[in-house]
């Protein structure tokens, strides 16, 4: 008769399966439990992850979608000081969109201004788009809160000026109790150092987008701005929206390429610097790090909810190894190897951890599909959505379910759980079987 | 309007304040709360009307411009461009603390909100308070003669104002250098409160106009940006013209176009 433990290493493993497997149903109720317990915390972090990551998704949205675009570009001294003067020929513009296929570019111009109205004056910020190029890049103009979005003349004046239409942020209507069809009175000083001043319409008022655009933002179009502005120069920022976002930064380094062919070709003036090519995670810092930070975040939390679980599973264990510490004695008294009984606890662990992460990414994947569909609406105490790092979120918290996140929790579960289970293992191992037998 | 704007007005308003400084008569062994005394009542109830060119010089462009201005006390005053065209006709009030501008293109008056008249003009070199805090210099500050003597080869009394504790005022220090013989102002340096030199201010060409010796032209230069400063020149200055409390009001302001 062949020594069991002179057995080639494998062959004796579809007998171990088969044991592990029956032992875990010894005691059904037991394992049933430990495995609930493992779903439980499965499907936690699987929800968790998923909102996370609908956060994260709804943040690069919020980030790039609404206002920022992927990439912008601008000369340094509109970064550093918001030159005025600091801005990219109009030749520029037509040459970017010609020569870097895949993407779509808007225009803006920006200045600072005091807007009053019949009762208040306040500043603010005039921020120019080119209403028929700003849809492609942003959805700026779509979150309307009251009136039309319209930038073109509303109307000439008895004594012939033309009043174009001006959209307004949130707050700023609401301090100067504006509605659409009010005027507005915008006085700022014009490039050529004249007092610009003119009279606007109040054509609409955008829902929060951003802060700074909701307390004293005020959008008109170029042919507007240029009116009140005197400066036919250039611009001073380009939105640019890559259709593949995948390809980002492919684009930005053919971006600055362009830029720095453009500036050999038609150099700029000295005062205001070189232009630079940024893209969102550059122009939204606080943004890229919050998304670095939530994925250690969802990693720690992910631990401290899968260790809670496997404390169920390590007790299960120890009570299972400690019952059968008889029949081990015998089994290690007969000839059986230690390393075999340390295989055979260690497998009936991992069938355990595999029915939980089999049921665990069912439901999670259930509930999180669930989530992803229907979110957790805050609309009834906060209509407008919240305002989080600069950025005003929707009130409704979607969740986004990645497949690939299902993977990494039961891969987690799977490293703690056989970590515990190392414990009462070692414990099968250092049996003695004479003092186990007496 | 641009905090570049009110820089320019700014300094209409010191340059229609130094005048009254100027207007204040030489003596003998002058001290500083004197001094200060002896402006502060020559301001109320004094007046003055003065047509004056400002030059804008910045990086980006050189600008002239011809104003007319009209003073009462330390409370009131207006400011009124006449030229160039494009500007004609806008005209800036101040009465107290309250600052508004006519806007004749689109028959507006707006008032500048107390926000954007505290604290520093976004970067400009300028700062609100110039409008309103200068004329209360002598409320806001403690002055002494910290220097008398020979300086350039002129006789000065040169005069420290610091702050006030409780005073909200942007400077941390103003020097500014008297001539002893005509107690025309000659030179102002003002700092922040590390003490560092922000800027300066220049008078020359002094005149006689009446009893007083005025300095017909101011300069103003930025220490940050050495290229660029702003220069006024007047044309002719009256004091004690005959002007009523309602000169200096929202209706005068936008009949007198």
């Amino acid at each position: 008769m062949q020594h069991p433990g002179a057995a080639p290493p494998f062959s004796r493993l579809p007998m171990l399966l088969f044991i592990a497997w029956r032992n875990i149903w010894r005691n059904p109720m037991r394992s049933v439990l430990t495995v609930a317990a493992l779903v439980g915390g499965l499907v936690m972090v699987i929800l968790y992850a998923s909102l996370l990551e609908g956060m994260t998704r709804q943040m690069i949205r919020y980030a790039t979608e609404v206002t920022t675009g992927h990439i912008q570009i601008h000369r340094r001294a509109f970064i550093d000081d918001q030159d005025l003067y600091a801005t990219l020929p109009w030749s520029y513009l037509d040459r970017i969109a010609h020569d870097i296929p895949g993407i779509h570019v808007a225009p803006r111009l920006y200045a600072a201004g005091l807007a009053s109205s019949d009762t208040t004056s306040t500043g603010v910020m005039i921020e120019a788009v080119d209403p028929k190029l700003e849809p492609a890049v942003t959805t700026m103009l779509e979150h309307v809160r009251s009136g039309k979005v319209e930038l073109g003349v509303a109307d000439t004046t008895k004594s012939g000026l033309t009043r174009y239409n001006v959209v307004i942020g949130a707050q700023l209507a609401k301090n100067m109790k504006l509605v659409p069809g009010s005027e507005l009175v915008l006085v700022t000083q014009a490039a050529d150092g004249s007092i610009g001043n003119n009279l606007y319409r109040v054509a609409a008022v955008l829902r929060p987008l951003e802060p700074n655009f909701d307390r004293m933002g005020v959008l008109m179009s170029i042919a507007a701005y240029k009116q009140l502005m005197y400066l036919d120069s250039g611009f001073h920022e380009l939105a640019i929206r890559v259709d593949d976002i995948d390809r980002l930064p492919e684009v930005q380094a053919a971006l600055e390429t362009e830029m720095a062919t453009l500036q050999r070709r038609h150099p700029l003036d000295k005062l205001g610097g070189p232009a630079v090519v940024r893209n969102w995670r550059q122009l939204n810092p606080t943004i890229s790090d919050m998304l670095r930070l939530s994925r250690s975040m969802l990693l720690l939390i992910g631990l401290i909810v899968v260790g809670l679980a496997s404390l169920g599973m390590l007790n299960t264990m120890l009570m299972a190894v400690h019952e059968r510490t008889l029949e081990f004695g015998i089994l290690l008294a007969i000839g059986m190897k230690r390393r075999w009984l340390l295989a055979m606890v260690l497998l009936e662990s991992f069938f355990l951890s595999l029915i939980a992460a089999l049921i665990g990414s069912g439901l999670g994947a259930l509930a999180a599909r669930y989530l992803e569909v229907h979110g957790i609406d805050f609309s009834a105490s906060m209509p407008d959505g919240y305002d989080w790092a600069g950025m005003v979120f929707e009130p409704v918290m979607k969740g986004y379910l990645e497949p690939g996140q299902i993977v990494e929790a039961c891969l987690l579960m799977f490293v703690v759980t056989m970590i515990a289970s190392l414990i009462p293992s070692w414990r099968t191992v250092r049996l003695r079987p004479a003092e186990v037998l007496r | 309007m641009t905090m570049r704007g009110f820089a320019r007005y700014g300094l209409v308003w010191i340059a229609v304040l130094v005048m009254s400084v100027a207007a204040a008569r030489p003596a003998e062994a002058i001290e500083a709360a004197q001094l200060i005394r002896h402006i502060d009542r020559l301001w109320r109830g004094d007046t003055s009307h003065a047509t004056m060119t400002m030059t804008v010089r910045t990086r980006r462009y050189e600008r002239t411009m011809t104003l007319e201005a009209w003073s009462r006390g330390k409370e009131d005053s207006l400011v009124v461009i006449r030229d160039p065209i494009k500007d004609r006709g806008i005209a800036t009030l101040k009465v107290r603390e309250n600052i508004w501008n006519y806007l004749p293109k689109i028959n507006r008056v707006t008032k500048v909100p107390s926000s954007m008249m505290s604290g520093s003009w976004m970067g400009s070199h300028f700062t609100n308070d110039d409008l309103v805090k200068e004329s209360t210099f002598e409320d806001d500050y403690d002055s002494r003669i910290s220097f008398e003597g020979q300086r350039d080869g002129r006789s000065i009394f040169e005069l420290t104002s610091i702050p006030k504790p409780d005073a909200a005022v942007v400077w941390g220090k103003v020097v500014t250098e008297i001539d002893q013989k005509t107690l025309a102002p000659y030179r102002a340096f003002y700092y922040d409160e590390d003490g560092a030199l922000v800027r300066t201010l220049t008078f020359d060409e002094d005149k006689r106009v009446g009893s007083r010796i005025v300095p017909m032209r101011l300069s103003l230069q930025p220490a940050d940006k050495p290229g660029e400063s702003t220069v006024i020149t007047y044309q002719s200055i009256e004091f004690g013209v005959p002007l009523q409390a309602s000169f200096f009001s929202l209706q005068s302001l936008q009949r007198r176009r």
